[in-house]
């Protein structure tokens, strides 16, 4: 291997040494490439490409079988004048406001609790994570039997209280909470985690300086800690509102998207577009509003929640 | 999604499955005739046919035998099957998938009418001259079984070889019937009496519904395979014979749906809380259910007392849903191929008398129903009969049109459930959802 190197005067800050490549580099390039093609080619492949090949299907009428057919916009059309599409879209909206926000404030919660070193918060910590390791077709299986409205453990509880059994997952009104509290317990575990990480790396100065200049718990949770926990709560709220936004695996095992499409999502009505109907086209369409709503929606919460230089 | 869920347990007919086995060693050198006659479909090398099947109930299991059985019939006749499962609400994506990429499986399961897409998209394989070929004997076949085989829009050809003829009929719980008293020997059979029988098996507490007289559930199938059923029997037909006109007679159909409201809200026979309706009335939540034959060999399994009955004529004239299952075949590069598999398909067809006894639904085939042993084979005709003699009036099957997933009745989620869901909840009127039912049907027999 010979590279010609020119030092540099000692002690001129900011200069770096002067490489030319020689015939030894470009093999080391070469090789470089072919470490970086094991996952450029595929990515490539499987990502980027179906991208633009679902952008493409999305102006067709395409049922996987024969050639694409070119129809514009209508595709486009159709789905903004369907009335499932919308009822999806609001679905999306009404998930994505029941779940962030009990995800990050339990999320929260939880991680302040366990961050105090209680006794057993070793074992909190492990409980609090442990739905999140599950699949969550196994999630909406087990929920589906805790929310039967006639031999559900919620029910029976809740009958205990002297209340009313509660169609969880039947009736048009609760559908859609019953799915979104099978999702809360299941995403609670990753924001719990995010928090306590964050919580862990606040520097025991300040809150120590607070707490001599007389600042009560409130007063260090709401001026200390919350104002140091802005990029991860950030961070959480994104990655929260992205994944509400495609919920389907809860949907599909404890609902199906009913009754009458009170708790269907667009990933679940994309699916049935596509799976069901063989609409890749429209299906497509569909996915590509989507793309932009999900864009949209971050844009703005980034906006809200941009960090104060 | 459809989902008919037995409980899986393996049928307990012994007997049957050696006389069957027997049977069919004994037919294998007849069976074996089409793969040593001279043509494509003599090979040089063993052919494997590749059969793709959702069949994953216990009617899965017993399906598993009859491949089976046709494998050791062929062992030294070069030609052998390889079954592979596929979940049911992907089986058309992948068989359109795999048949895009020219590596479609040979044959495969499918529902009559269910499949017009297939056949205009030249996926599946017309099987008139192909059935000549290899000897398949279509006069032996139900004449109503081969008309739902073919697809009018499509010249009329057959695209598939029936094997199994179902219907939904009322399971009746002998111990509720007997805790209220009625005679099971007189089952209901008008309008009257089924709502008499409702309202003496129902049981509530607290002015709530905690057993159903008749098995409901808030949405999804139960609902809307019964406004079918109803609807039908009404005069309502979804679409005209000549598959030109959507909704005949929407009236009907308006009246039907209030008769399922009525279940609920005004005579209270029914609870929308039943979440798993299997489940349900496996558990003695439910005095009468009806459903299909795929649930016999569950609750045999679970020591049900119950019988089935013929589904009482409620609107004036007698109709139940009706469903067909059959063997396609799908296009291939190598069209050599298509007489071994038919061959193939032949075997099973002809030789079906296990499946139509202990797997599900009735035969088609009429030798196969002249048989002295048919009804005393398989599971007792007490809880089989009904779906065998109710064929005679099963006509609310699939339209045979590339929309005809919107129209199936019997769905939990297509686009007719969803829209007669939101009437079962109150979010839309009866008059609002027969409106959007008529629209997207039209627009569908429009587009063909």
């Amino acid at each position: 291997m010979t590279a010609a190197t020119t030092m540099p005067d000692e002690g001129a800050p900011g200069l770096r040494p002067t490489v030319r490549a020689g015939a030894g580099d470009r093999r080391i390039d070469a090789v470089g490439y072919v470490f970086v093609a094991f996952f450029t080619v595929p990515f490539f492949l499987f990502n980027i490409l179906p991208v633009f090949f679902g952008i493409y299907v999305s102006f067709t009428r395409w049922s996987i079988v024969g050639t694409p057919h070119w129809i514009g916009l209508e595709n486009f059309t159709t789905a903004l004048h369907d009335r499932w599409v919308a009822t999806a879209f609001w679905n999306a909206l009404a998930y994505g406001l029941i779940i962030v926000p009990c995800v990050t404030a339990l999320g929260l919660a939880f991680a302040l609790f366990v961050n105090r070193g209680y006794p057993l918060s070793g074992l909190a910590r492990t409980l609090f994570f442990a739905p999140n390791v599950v699949s969550a077709t196994v999630i909406g299986l087990v929920w589906v039997w805790l929310l039967d409205t006639q031999f559900g453990l919620v029910n029976h509880y809740l009958g205990f209280l002297g209340l009313e059994a509660i169609p969880w997952l039947t009736s048009t009104r609760w559908s859609l909470v019953g799915v979104s509290i099978a999702s809360v317990w299941w995403d609670l575990g990753l924001a719990f985690v995010l928090f306590l990480a964050a919580l862990q790396d606040i520097p025991a100065d300040l809150t120590e300086a607070a707490l001599v200049d007389g600042a009560g718990r409130w007063q260090r949770l709401v001026f200390i800690i919350l104002p140091q926990l802005r990029p991860v709560l950030s961070m959480i709220v994104t990655l929260q509102l992205i994944s509400t936004l495609r919920i389907f695996s809860q949907v599909y095992v404890m609902t199906n998207g009913g009754p009458g499409g009170s708790s269907s999502s667009p990933i679940y009505y994309i699916y049935s577009v596509a799976i069901v109907r063989n609409l890749f086209g429209y299906a497509s369409a569909i996915a590509m509003l989507l793309f932009v709503a999900i864009l949209v929606l971050t844009l703005l919460q980034r906006l809200v929640l941009r960090e104060r230089s | 999604m459809k989902t008919k869920s037995g409980s899986g347990h393996p049928d307990r007919g012994g007997a049957t499955r050696r006389e069957f086995l027997l049977g069919a060693s004994a037919a294998a050198f007849a069976a074996g005739v089409p793969f040593v006659a001279a043509g494509p479909a003599v090979a040089a090398a063993p052919i494997e046919l590749v059969h793709w099947s959702w069949l994953a109930a216990s009617d899965g299991e017993v399906w598993a035998k009859m491949i089976a059985a046709f494998n050791d019939a062929h062992k030294d006749k070069g030609v052998q099957i390889r079954m592979e499962l596929v979940p049911e609400e992907q089986y058309v994506t992948k068989v359109l998938a795999a048949a895009a990429t020219g590596k479609a499986p040979d044959f495969g399961w499918g529902t009559a009418g269910k499949a017009a897409g297939m056949a205009r998209d030249e996926v599946t394989v017309p099987l008139d001259d192909l059935a000549k070929q290899v000897g398949l004997d279509l006069a032996d076949f139900s004449a109503s079984s081969l008309e739902a085989a073919r697809y009018p829009k499509y010249d009329n050809k057959l695209f598939m070889v029936p094997m199994d003829l179902m219907s939904l009929q009322p399971e009746i719980n002998l111990d509720i019937a007997k805790e209220a008293g009625l005679d099971p020997s007189k089952p209901p059979q008008d309008a009257k009496t089924l709502l008499d029988w409702a309202l003496a098996m129902t049981k509530r507490e607290g002015g709530k519904v905690v057993r159903s007289g008749i098995m409901m559930t808030g949405a999804g199938v139960q609902t809307t395979v019964t406004w079918g059923i109803i609807a039908a029997q009404l005069g309502f037909q979804r679409a005209s014979a000549d598959l030109k006109t959507a909704c005949v007679n929407p009236d009907a159909g308006k009246q039907a749906m209030q008769w399922v409201l009525d279940l609920f809200d005004k005579h209270k026979v029914s609870t929308r809380d039943v979440t798993d309706r299997y489940k349900a009335f496996g558990t003695g939540q439910g005095g009468i259910f009806w459903t299909g034959p795929w649930t016999l060999n569950g609750y045999l399994g679970q020591k049900l007392n119950f019988q089935t009955s013929l589904f009482p004529n409620v609107g004036g004239a007698l109709h139940t849903y009706r469903e067909m299952g059959g063997l396609e075949l799908y296009a291939q590069s190598d069209k050599s191929r298509y007489e071994a598999t038919l061959a193939a398909v032949k075997w099973l067809s002809d030789n079906s008398f296990l499946w139509t006894t202990v797997g599900r639904g009735a035969s088609p085939r009429k030798s196969i129903l002249e048989r002295p042993d048919y009804k005393s084979a398989g599971a007792p005709w007490a809880v089989r009969g009904a779906f065998v003699d109710g064929m005679a009036f099963a006509t609310e099957g699939e339209i045979p049109v590339v929309a005809g997933p919107d129209f199936t009745i019997y769905s939990g989620g297509n686009f007719l459930a969803k829209t007669l869901d939101g009437v079962w909840a109150g979010q839309t009127t009866i008059d609002q959802a027969m409106a959007q039912i008529q629209e997207q049907w039209q627009r569908g027999l429009d587009e063909g």
